[in-house]
């Protein structure tokens, strides 16, 4: 064997090398890898609360799998949606793993999207340069809120059809465009197949539709601003760019793995222990079921409605469900807008009136969620 | 012109052109009364009460001696005839127009009603007549006076002259007085929610006489007394509490099984029949067996014989079998058979029969806890859960073709349900299989996750620390 023979690359080697190049140079990968070796995880005492972002894509993605899954076997007609839920739990192979992974991890979701964003707001990770990284963030925990509320009503169950009828009136009392709101949520005057079919369009077209845009947007402006860094841990490094930070690819990766596969396991053992029960088949005659309630997370904005009194001050043209639907309608727009509120963001000033509200929220949810729990 | 007389004179021309046309076609059977053609009476405007001499003299009425000819506007007002225009002249002849005692005398046709026994044929001469019914209804009903005749009541009335019995007004009439001399005015229509004979009131209005222990003693039917506790039986009864605790109106009351006008009571042959009127399927059966022969030879009341005739109560399995409270022994115990005409070959049926009907019952309520544990254990059943609705129908069924006799029909039927049951357990068991396969799949599941999660970890710890 010449000594040319034995440096030459094995044959395999060869063929692979042949194939990376052949994807570099068509789908610019170079720029990828890249990016992913220059992307770095700032190390410090909340990195913890970098990591629910991943989770919530994860999370996002085992709901399109099984979502996808599911819509193999859903039929979206009154006539059809409980019974073939009701195959997809008993006669499709794995289907109850299916339904119950897509309902847990659709609440699991919902729930790390609320700490993200908490999270998000105690690192003041929305100051500039990015507020619209924040806006698109809580722009996205809406579209999933409401992803919750359209996937609730498809098993055509008592408790779902209820709930969706209350849901939608509900929506129907924001003031002056409420009736329009309510008649083009429930595709007519009440809730029907064509709620059905149009909550299903939303469910699976539409918010996905949006979702993926969105989420396109958010991540790309993570990636061009980077992990924001709380400033007192900034200043105590003497800058942003000192405090100490690991590779995104592999070191943070390999971490975010692992909450991924403890994720898995945690939905894996809630699917098997507590699968998503059916409930009985919903009947539009029938009178509505005792102790309805929503999902949890809208359980706190449900129970406040619920105590309102019918109308506030004793006035006849001022509703208090109309009042708490404006409310809880500005609560979310001072949400988005808690960048702009914040105008002390920029010089590290103090925050009082915001961390006041926020810890208001926090509170009114819990005792708000844990009242209509327990009621 | 005084507003009186405003009044009085059309219904002057009317009242007389009624008499030209009535004496035209000279009493022709079929015609409503003289004065009242019914159409007209439709229209007509009402005569004031102030206009009408009879209530003028009949509203005032105080003297002892009188005081049954007193009738009063009240009584009028809630009156069907009067709300449908008739008017005094109309069944009691007479002229309304003159303000004397001379209305009467001066009129061939006035009548009066002397005693009860002049009631029956007093109302039946327009009830009893199709061509004046029908003035009101497409398809009246002008059978009731001929009922009444054959009626207990109204045998009693013409044999017996007894004149204590029920006439028209006694149900018919407002609720006050009793008995024949219940209000004679202020009848009101059936369907009237105040009417005496409205399906809820009837069986009150029957117990004023019938649970009346003075009025009823002595009294009897076919050589058996008539009793006076019927009343109090039904309303316990599982017919009573339907009709008066839960409102249904399809429940029978005394009428359903006794009649209306041709009231009596149902004869030993005729009583399966009468609650076949209702229980169709188990008439039928009991029709086509030996037992209901045998209960006619013996004299026994069909279905009354094992589930009484007033106090009937919700019939339970306990009923059936040789075990104590079960009807059966009536007859077919070791020491009724030989009086009752029971035989051993019966009571051996009727303990088989028991004991089928509890297998199956059994085989449900375990099929039902199984279910229940896969539901409570979060397992979807509501298919199995629908299904065994399926066995509790063959049960049901079962039961109805008790009143066959045949232990090979009702074993037919209950194997039915016992497929039904088998094949539910089954579902219901494989639930709970499914149940414990998820645990041994969560384990399988959850043994490579966890060791991933300890491989990364390791790998994470082992990794080089990175150039800062």
């Amino acid at each position: 064997m010449s000594p040319a023979a034995h440096d030459a690359p094995p044959q395999d080697e060869k063929a692979s090398s042949a194939v990376k190049r052949f994807l570099f140079e068509r789908l610019g990968l170079e720029s990828a890898l890249a990016l992913a070796a220059k992307k770095r995880v700032p190390v410090h005492r909340t990195t913890l609360f970098y990591f629910l972002g991943g989770m919530a894509l994860f999370l996002f993605g085992i709901q399109l799998v099984t979502g996808i899954l599911l819509s193999l076997y859903y039929k979206p007609s009154p006539d059809q949606a409980f019974e073939s839920v009701r195959a997809i739990m008993t006669e499709i192979e794995y289907g109850w793993l299916f339904r119950s992974v897509h309902s847990w991890s659709a609440n699991l979701l919902i729930g790390v999207l609320l700490l993200h964003i908490l999270t998000t707001f105690m690192m003041r990770a929305y100051q500039r340069p990015r507020e619209v990284t924040w806006i698109t963030g809580v722009l996205l925990l809406f579209i999933f809120l409401a992803f919750g509320f359209s996937g609730y009503l498809l098993p055509w169950n008592k408790l779902a059809f209820c709930a969706t009828g209350v849901g939608t009136e509900i929506a129907g009392t924001v003031p002056f465009v409420g009736s329009y709101v309510l008649l083009v949520a429930r595709a007519g005057e009440h809730v029907t197949g064509d709620t059905l079919a149009r909550f299903y369009s939303l469910h699976v077209v539409i918010l996905p539709l949006a979702a993926f845009a969105l989420l396109g947007v958010h991540l790309f402006l993570v990636q061009k601003h980077g992990m924001s860094v709380p400033r007192r841990v900034a200043e105590k490094h003497g800058g942003e760019k000192l405090v100490p930070s690991i590779p995104f690819v592999p070191h943070f990766l390999l971490r975010d793995m692992v909450g991924w596969y403890l994720a898995l396991a945690i939905l894996a053992a809630l699917a098997a222990l507590f699968p998503w029960e059916l409930g009985e088949k919903a009947d539009p005659f029938g009178p509505t079921p005792k102790g309805i309630k929503p999902e949890w997370y809208f359980l706190a904005m449900y129970q406040a409605l619920k105590i309102l009194p019918a109308q506030v001050g004793g006035l006849e043209w001022l509703p208090g469900k109309t009042v708490g639907v404006v409310f809880f309608g500005l609560c979310g727009l001072v949400v988005l807008a808690v960048p702009f509120l914040d105008v002390g963001a920029g010089r590290g000033g103090p925050r009082r009136i915001l961390n006041f509200l926020a810890a208001v929220a926090v509170v009114f949810f819990i005792v708000m969620t844990a009242w209509g729990l327990t009621e | 012109m005084r507003p009186a007389l405003r009044i009085i004179a059309p219904v002057a021309l009317l009242v007389g052109a009624a008499v030209v046309l009535a004496a035209q076609e000279k009493d022709g059977a079929g015609q409503p009364p003289k004065t009242a053609p019914a159409a007209k009476l439709a229209q007509a405007p009402a005569v004031a009460d102030d206009d009408n001499s009879c209530i003028q003299c009949h509203a005032t009425l105080t003297d002892e001696d009188q005081k049954r000819l007193l009738v009063t506007a009240q009584d009028l007002a809630a009156d069907v005839h009067w709300q449908k225009g008739m008017r005094c002249q109309d069944c009691h002849g007479g002229d309304p127009t003159v303000l004397e005692i001379k209305a009467h005398q001066g009129k061939d046709d006035f009548k009066t009603v002397k005693s009860a026994a002049d009631i029956p044929e007093f109302c039946g001469k327009c009830h009893a007549d199709i061509g004046f019914m029908r003035h009101y209804k497409p398809s009246p009903r002008t059978d009731q006076l001929a009922e009444y005749w054959t009626s207990g009541h109204g045998r009693q009335l013409k044999e017996k002259g007894d004149l204590k019995v029920a006439t028209c007004v006694s149900c018919h009439g407002k609720a006050h007085g009793s008995g024949a001399d219940r209000a004679k005015h202020g009848i009101l229509a059936v369907g009237d929610l105040d009417s005496p004979v409205y399906r809820t009131k009837l069986a009150k209005t029957c117990a004023r006489c019938h649970a009346d222990k003075e009025l009823m003693a002595g009294r009897e039917y076919h050589g058996r007394p008539l009793g006076h506790d019927q009343y109090a039986k039904w309303r316990d009864s599982v017919h009573g509490k339907a009709l008066l605790d839960k409102g249904d109106l399809s429940a029978p009351t005394c009428n359903n099984c006794h009649g209306n006008h041709g009231a009596v009571p149902p004869q030993v042959d005729s009583v399966a029949n009468a609650c076949g009127t209702c229980h169709g399927k188990v008439a039928k059966l009991f029709e086509g067996t030996q037992m209901r022969h045998k209960f006619e030879k013996e004299g026994l009341p069909g279905c009354a014989t094992c589930h009484n005739a007033h106090d009937i109560v919700h019939p339970t399995d306990d009923m059936l079998g040789m075990e104590r409270g079960a009807v059966c022994l009536q007859c077919h115990a070791e020491t009724e058979r030989k009086a009752k005409g029971g035989t051993l070959a019966g009571a051996e049926d009727a303990a088989k029969l028991r004991k089928s009907l509890e297998q199956l019952k059994r085989e449900i309520e375990l099929a039902d806890t199984t279910l229940s544990e896969a539901e409570r254990l979060g397992m979807e059943v509501s298919s199995p859960r629908f299904e065994l609705r399926k066995a509790t129908d063959a049960l049901t069924n079962a039961r109805s073709l008790i009143h066959t006799f045949k232990v090979s029909t009702v074993e037919t039927a209950l194997g039915e349900g016992s497929k039904v049951v088998v094949e539910v357990q089954q579902r219901a068991d494989a639930a709970l299989q499914e149940h414990d396969n998820r645990r041994i799949w969560l384990a399988a599941t959850l043994a490579p996750i966890l060791l991933v999660i300890v491989i990364l970890l390791a790998y994470i710890r082992r990794m080089p620390a990175p150039a800062e």
